[in-house]
This record gives structure tokens, sequence and C-alpha cells, in this order.
């Protein structure tokens, strides 16, 4: 089945978006919460493996996302534009703040192929045999695995939101097969529901999920057009170190110029190439200390 | 994961002894280290003065049993563990000597300082200017620095990056947090919370 998606280009239009009848069904029953929940990650399932060339910016896309939900969990006020800026402002020997933290510990998350030792490098304050039971404590299908493992965390450790939903996140992705956490859990859930247990949890879960496998197929097929025009344009470019940026901007959500493998106005300039050429957008909205991304 | 700077001198397994014992020794040095540092001592660290894989929580875990009755405990703050003397015990200290002032030597408006860059962090001189509208002295700005209690965070996207400054671990233990979200209510601030510590 598989090999008839990957090969047909209808196919692919088709999974660029998520049938009407999943987006726009309100699910009022239980039942149907899990049915359209399940139908829409069937959907991610498959655009996250189509993604494969731009997986990573992707990822790091989805946990800017999480980490902004965390952030606001948290009851601070910072929106994704604070937490770029965390990130990328930072110097060496700065400390990233309490947003900045957060958003670190996501994209340490998804960084890499998930293992305990992974995880244990975006939790450092919990022991990675702790972490290892945690990502075991779940049993059956996977969002509601997802959802035993938050509520483990959060019963064991009340304050470890961030870690319960990273962790639940993995849980899902460890589910349904991915070799990389795909953070789709915390966006779309809402703060009173990390104080639900059981079944009103898994619910949850399972009504967050629907909003944000849409949101991430969206977001998938959105990237996949940007990053495909991305190389397109890229042979125009004749700077040295064009290559190295191009390979950058399309695994991270955001680039510094500064960042750049190329000196300053040499990347400076090359950014506003691609601004120029429609390959990647400036974020920040500002004139200085601007940050560019697909 | 702790692999740093091992002590080559240091026999971290201790297979010469029975179990029994070993755990007691890994207990012993976690709490001689403990009892050593004067911040919060983070689990990596203590990783290494005991057995590969043994598990930092579970020895902690004992140690606190064993600390029962005593006048200290351990305490988790910010991302570590410390001694610290119980809360009931606080009068008598004070009505000791001045310990107080010897850990902390910050002014009133100091404090304030400190609890508008906790709740306003990542926050600039600039902006610390226009929550009390004065100038911040760079001399408070380096009190604060030189004790520990806050560090620089990212750079304000702003005209000459200048600094923004957040608070740090020896912040969260020195007012016994174990995270900012333990910070008081805002409007409780003034009468009820920092003054009190000073």
């Amino acid at each position: 089945m598989t090999s008839v998606c990957e090969t047909s280009l209808g196919d692919e239009q088709t999974l660029a978006r998520i049938p009407g009848w999943v987006t726009s069904s309100r699910a009022e029953t239980p039942e149907d919460v899990a049915f359209l929940s399940g139908a829409a990650l069937a959907h991610l399932h498959f655009a996250v493996a189509k993604a494969a060339a731009f997986q990573a910016l992707l990822r790091d896309r989805l946990a800017l996302r999480a980490a902004e939900a965390c952030v606001a969990f948290s009851g601070r006020p910072e929106r994704v534009g604070e937490l770029r800026d965390a990130v990328h402002l930072m110097r060496p020997g700065d400390l990233p703040g309490p947003a900045g933290e957060i958003c670190l510990a996501w994209r340490r998350a998804v960084e890499r192929p998930m293992s305990v030792k992974a995880l244990g490098r975006a939790l450092p304050t919990f022991e990675p045999r702790q972490i290892a039971t945690w990502l075991d404590a779940g049993k059956g299908a996977p969002v509601t695995r997802a959802a035993m493992v938050l509520e483990t965390v959060l019963t064991e450790a009340p304050r470890a939101d961030i870690a319960g939903l990273i962790l639940a996140d993995a849980a899902l992705a460890q589910a349904l097969g991915w070799e990389h956490l795909m953070p789709v859990l915390a966006s779309d859930l809402k703060r009173a529901d990390l104080r639900k247990h059981g079944d009103d949890l898994r619910l949850a879960c399972l009504r967050a999920l629907i909003a944000s496998s849409i949101e991430a197929v969206r977001l998938a097929a959105d990237l996949g057009r940007r990053a495909e025009h991305l190389r397109a344009v890229a042979p125009k470019l004749r700077a040295k170190g064009a290559r190295e940026a191009v390979e950058m901007f399309l695994t991270h959500d955001a680039v510094a110029p500064s960042a750049l493998p190329l000196p300053d106005r040499a990347a400076r300039r090359l950014c506003d190439r691609l601004v120029d050429l429609g390959a990647v957008r400036e974020l920040t909205g500002r004139d200085t200390f601007r940050l560019y991304g697909v | 994961m702790a692999k740093e700077h091992p002590d080559p001198e240091l026999d971290r397994e201790l297979t010469d002894l029975p179990p029994e014992l070993r755990w007691r020794e890994w207990m012993r040095r976690i709490e001689a280290v403990l009892f050593a540092s004067a911040s919060p001592v983070p689990r990596e660290h203590l990783a290494r003065v005991v057995g590969q894989e043994v598990s930092v929580d579970l020895l902690i875990e004992d140690l606190a049993a064993d600390l029962e009755g005593r006048a200290f405990e351990i305490a988790q703050a910010a991302g570590g563990w410390m001694f610290r003397t119980r809360a009931a015990y606080a009068s008598a200290i004070r009505a000791a000597a001045d310990v107080c002032d010897q850990q902390l030597d910050l002014s009133e408006f100091d404090v304030a300082v400190l609890a508008a860059i906790a709740y306003h962090q990542p926050i600039t001189r600039d902006g610390l200017k226009d929550i009390f509208g004065r100038e911040i002295s760079r001399d408070l700005i380096g009190r604060l620095n030189a004790q520990g209690l806050i560090g620089t965070g990212p750079r304000a996207p702003r005209r000459g990056a200048p600094y923004t400054f957040v608070t740090t671990d020896v912040f969260l233990a020195a007012f016994g947090m174990e995270s900012l979200r333990d910070l008081p209510d805002p409007e409780q601030l003034d009468d009820a919370g920092l003054a009190a510590h000073t």
C-alpha cells in the first residue's frame, strides 16, 4: 500500500490534505473523538513518512509550537517570536532564561533519533533510569500509551509537565514506529487537561491530536512545497558555502545570518537573495537581528 | 554521562565491599558532597562518586530517611540537592547569630530589583528602568551578579544587543524555590514575600 502512495503524484496531493469529513466534523461522543483522532493520526503517519527529506525542519518547527504551549502552561507570556529570539540570540555563557529553557528542552528532544540517552539530554534533571521507566509506563494503542505516560509522570512528579509532555510524545512516536520524536500532543492540549486522569485524560489527548494532526499535516505539506522550491533555486546561488547554507535552512526552523558558514556580509546578502527568490522568509519583522526560515 | 573528569583514584564501584556496605558507602559519599557544597549539587555530579548505573535518586531517598529527626534535611532545589536546616529552627539560628547576613548581603532595593528580574526575565537594564522609573546602577546589577543570583540571558534584539538578565539556580536555592513557579503571586509581593528574607 505504501509503495502505491509513494509513487503516484495524485496520491501525494490527496495526502497533503486531510479529508473534510475529518477536519470539519465536530466530535461529541468519546467514540467519535477516538474515531476522528485515529483517522487524523493515520494521515499524519503518512505525512511524516513523506516528509523524510525535510523532517528535521518539520520537527524543529513543531518543537517550537510545543514549547510555546508549554511556556503558556507555565503562565509565562512568551510566544513563538520570543522563543526564537531566546534560542538564537544566546551567546556562549548566557543562560537561556525560563522560556528559553523550555524551548531548548523540546529542541533537544527532537534533534536526535529517539533514545533514553537523547531524552536524558533534553531532560537533564531526571535520571535516565527514571526516564526509561516512565517511557514504558503505557500499554495498549498509541494514544492510550501516550496518555498513560503523561499521567504517570504527572502523578509521580506533579510539576514535571514538560517532561510529561515530551515523554508522552516520545511514547506516541515509539508506538507509531517513528525514529524521531514528533511533537504533536502538547500544542493542542489545554492547561486544565494536564490535571485530568484516566479516561478523561485519554479523551483530552485524543481530542488534542485531531487538531494537532490536522495542523501538522498542513504544516508538512506547506514545508514540503517550500523546501522543494528552496532546493530548486539552490543552483542559482553562487556564493561559496551556499550549499551548506541551504542545508541549514532545510533542517532548522530559523537561522540567523551570523550562524551561516559565510562571512557576515555575504551571509546577509545570501539571505536577502533567498527572500527575493521566495525561498525563505524573514521571520521577525525587524530590521536588525533578523532571523530567516523556510 | 558524567565522565568529564572522573578522579582516577576514586573507586566508584567498590566491588570489594559486600552490597550492603557498598550502598552505605555510596550514601556517605553523597552526604559528604552535599555537606561540602554551598549550592545545590545536580544529579550528574553526584553520579560521579557512586557506581555506574546506580540510582542517585534511591541513594538520596535512603539518606533522607536516615536524616529523619535531625535538624537538617535534604532539599531539592534548582535541579539538584542540598542540605538545609529545617524551617522550624529558623528562629533559633537567627537568635544565635546573624547567619542570614553572611549569606545574602542585599539592600531592600536590591531585592526589589532582583524580584523584578525574577518576574520579568529576560529583562535588560532599560527594561528595569521602565519598571522603577529610574536608572538601575551597574553596581547593583554587578552585586547581584557577583553573588551568583543573576546571570546574562539571551541578548535583546535591539541596538547594541544589550544583555538581558535572568535569575540563576543560586537564586532559586537562596530563596528555597524549586522552580520559578514557586514565586509568590505578584500581588502578594509587597507585603508577604521577599522583604521578609532580608
